[in-house]
């Protein structure tokens, strides 16, 4: 064909896309057209209606096929340039663009048209730029605006085919049959076909998430729990005089061991190293003779009873008691509270 | 205590540079009102102030401790022993109190740059002792300081409006707002804007990271806890309610109430003024409740929990050194142990050791009564007792539900300063206390 020379990459791709053995340039320049036409403006598209007939008329046919033409021919397979085709074309491609451009209200032509009606931001700023300040649409002024739009929108709904049902041949001929048992039955088809997905899917989500549930609570058992043993010796009842609080155990084992008089009776007891109001550790400061918790400043005295700050109750006490060997053993497993009246319990102090 | 060349090298210095900016700021405002020409007597104030300013940049950058310029001693240790939570929050609300009533006044914006150079002067003067500048130029508590003065300036901004506002309705005039009802386009106006501020705000951050580095410390344990051990800024309010309630109360149903509050009040403002423009005569109510709420119950604890509060959560005066040593007695009672120990001399009504649950729960009932009774008495009995004296129009107005929430979340929020006046006077831990079951109020 001695119009190759002419073909452009838009061209070439159109041909392929067509069967190769049809006319490939006659083809595409019709398609290109009707893209270039609907989005260009009335004037534009009056010229380019008119351009492409230098280059139809090399082809010795004045008839350009419309997209159509080209899928239909693409489809029946055979490459016959297809004159019929070609006849029909021409008045399709020139009409189709101008018939959607009266369809579609997103035109430039169509919104040029409502111009005076609605602001868009271009004319918003082009009247800001000639000096005067017409506002955004507001809510109230737009309600008068959406209803001339709401009718193209509605028009493009009714023009836009329904989502299809993927036609059957089998199914076609019951369907031209009666047009109620139609509707019922895509119904029916459609709720048993949606309801079997939503079962499936749902009994396998569950059973997922159950048996995912299941493995993650298995980490709550561990084959091997790596934790301090909960009882330990802290030396001879000798290691701790009279009056004297011992801190060294704070920092490995949360424990202050106190040798001091509690309710006249002179006691070793283990205090829990957490604050009784939010759980911050207080520090035993030796020259005011408390406990005093950094964070909301809660006071304790030497035998754990809170008197100052916000702290509600006293410390805790752990349980201590004289191990085989004569040295002192604190079970952190067992706490006792004063307001329960636990400090009573023999397990919970040592005698010094 | 700091050495003296760290106080020459990072304090001084930096003095040098602030009261340089000072003097460059009152430049610029002596220069743009002498060019307006409509007050040139304010244009010589800030010419003049601005000239003394490089004097004192002058002293500070003068390497020597004793020519940078500061408070006297005498004034440091005045404040230091005047101050305490209860002077502290009786001068806030004395200070928010003088702001409302003489709002006119400190709206123009003269008096208002008086006031901003005042207290950029006094902080600049401060900055010069040691204890203060620890606190105040740690990394941590620079951006509070930040904020401090960005939350005066839009209150100040917002109240000004307000007045103008106010006068304009009292005149019979439009408010502001519907005679300048400009409408600017979201693009490209705002988008710019906020194009601009993004870039603007990364370029803060960018220097913020690079010269106030985040303050790395040892790695956390469990059984160490810092001293003293501060809540992120904006929780400092909240941990300062801690101090006069049990957790879960402070930390768990007060800051539910304030959300929950927040989200009811447009369902309880029956005022259908004040929409659309800032007013504050025609919602006095609304205005006075909200801003006690922010700033003096919220903002003033942030402060006070930043800048005042030290190791052992101590109260400690701005020039003071923060030592973990400081002995302040702060012995509490719970009301239980204040009615029937001390008033009534009679021991705690205790059950029985081997009585059951039910006996145990009759005896904290009785032991508790007093308090309960005066929660009983300010929950209940209070809201319709208002509703028929104070708030007689309220109630009109609003019905029976809404007035009932309005009340009560009022008298919840009330129950913070009420609790605190009771901390401070009369040494009061808790008014009902049943460490039993952790119910504590």
């Amino acid at each position: 064909m001695a119009e190759k020379k002419k073909m452009s990459v838009a061209d070439i791709l159109a041909a392929a896309r067509a069967d190769k053995q049809s006319a490939p340039n006659t083809e595409k320049p019709a398609a290109e057209e009707e893209v270039t036409s609907v989005d260009s403006s009335p004037v534009e598209s009056s010229v380019s209606e008119t351009t492409p007939e230098p280059v139809a008329s090399k082809t010795g046919s004045s008839e350009r096929p419309s997209v159509k033409d080209i899928l239909a021919m693409a489809r029946s397979g055979k490459g016959k340039p297809a004159e019929e085709p070609k006849k029909a074309s021409k008045p399709a491609a020139a009409k189709q663009p101008a018939a959607k451009k009266a369809a579609s209200p997103n035109s430039p032509a169509v919104s040029g048209a409502k111009k005076n009606v609605q602001r868009d931001t271009a004319s918003i700023l082009e009247a800001a730029r000639a000096g005067t300040k017409p506002g955004p649409v507001s809510k109230s002024e737009a309600t008068g605006f959406s209803k001339p739009k709401a009718k193209p929108a509605a028009k493009k709904t009714a023009k836009a085919p329904p989502r299809p049902v993927p036609p059957r041949p089998a199914r076609e001929k019951t369907v031209k049959a009666s047009k109620v048992s139609k509707t019922e039955e895509r119904r029916g088809f459609l709720a048993y076909t949606v309801g079997s997905f939503m079962a499936v899917g749902f009994t396998a989500l569950s059973v997922t998430g159950g048996l995912f549930s299941m493995g993650l609570a298995r980490f709550l058992f561990p084959n091997v729990l790596a934790e301090p043993p909960s009882s330990f010796k802290v030396g001879s009842k000798e290691g701790f005089p009279s009056g004297v609080v011992e801190t060294k155990f704070v920092a490995q084992y949360g424990v202050w061991v106190v040798n001091a008089d509690f309710e006249g009776v002179q006691q070793i007891y283990a205090l829990k190293t957490v604050c009784t109001h939010l759980g911050c550790t207080p520090n035993w400061l030796e020259a005011e003779q408390k406990f005093k918790c950094p964070c909301h400043g809660s006071g304790f005295y030497k035998d754990g009873i809170n008197f100052e700050g916000p702290a509600p109750r006293p410390l805790e006490r752990y349980a201590i008691k004289i191990a085989d060997d004569g040295q002192l053993e604190v079970d952190k497993s067992k706490s006792f509270q004063e307001e329960l009246g636990q400090w009573n319990d023999p397990a919970s102090y040592v005698t010094a | 205590m700091h050495s003296s060349g760290f106080f020459l090298n990072d304090v001084a210095g930096f003095l040098g540079g602030y009261y340089t900016f000072l003097a460059i700021m009152n430049g610029i405002a002596a220069f743009l009102l002498w060019r307006k020409k409509d007050a040139p007597g304010w244009a010589l104030v800030w010419s003049v102030f601005a000239g003394v300013m490089m004097i004192l940049a002058s002293l500070a950058l003068s390497a020597s401790k004793s020519m940078v310029p500061a408070l006297p001693e005498a004034v440091r240790g005045l404040v230091n022993s005047l101050s305490g939570p209860v002077l502290y929050t009786l001068g806030t609300t004395a200070l928010f109190t003088g702001l409302f009533v003489f709002r006119k006044f400190f709206v123009q914006p003269m008096v208002a740059w008086s006031v901003l150079n005042f207290t950029l002067l006094l902080l600049g003067l401060s900055m010069a002792d040691e204890n203060f500048a620890a606190i105040v130029m740690k990394p941590d508590n620079v951006p509070i300081v930040g904020l401090v003065y960005l939350l005066a300036f839009f209150t100040w901004v917002a109240t000004k409006q307000a007045v103008v506002n106010d006068e304009r309705i009292k005149q019979g005039l439009p408010v502001v707002e519907k005679v300048n009802d400009e409408k600017v386009l979201v693009w490209p106006d705002l988008v710019y804007t906020e194009l601009i501020c993004m870039v603007g705000v990364s370029a803060l951050l960018l220097v913020w990271a690079l010269f106030l580095p985040a303050p790395l410390e040892e790695p956390a344990s469990s059984v160490k806890t810092p001293n003293p051990s501060k809540a992120p800024w904006y929780f400092l309010g909240l941990q300062e309610m801690l101090v006069y309630f049990d957790p879960w109360y402070a930390g768990v149903v007060l800051p539910s109430l304030v959300v929950f509050g927040l989200m009811a009040m447009p369902y309880l403002d029956f005022n259908k003024k004040g929409n659309g423009y800032y007013s504050i005569e025609e919602r006095k109510f609304s205005y006075l409740v909200y801003q006690f709420g922010f700033f003096e119950l919220w903002i003033t604890l942030i402060i006070l929990g930043t800048f005042l509060r030290g190791p052992n959560w101590n109260f400690f005066g701005p020039f003071e050194y923060w030592t973990p040593y400081k002995v302040e007695v702060l012995n509490n009672v719970d009301l239980p142990q204040m009615f029937w120990v001390q008033w009534l001399n009679q021991p705690l009504p205790r059950a029985p050791q081997d009585a059951g649950l039910l006996s145990q729960i009759g005896f904290i009932f009785l032991r508790e009564a007093p308090g309960l009774l005066i929660m009983g008495v300010y929950l209940v009995a209070l809201p319709p007792l208002m509703a028929v004296t104070i708030f007689r129009g309220f109630y009109a107005k609003m019905g029976f539900i809404r007035y009932m929430v309005m009340s009560n979340l009022m008298l919840l929020m009330l129950t913070l300063p009420l609790k605190m006046i009771l901390r401070w006077t009369v040494n009061l831990k808790y008014i009902i206390s049943i460490p039993e079951f952790s119910l504590n109020f």
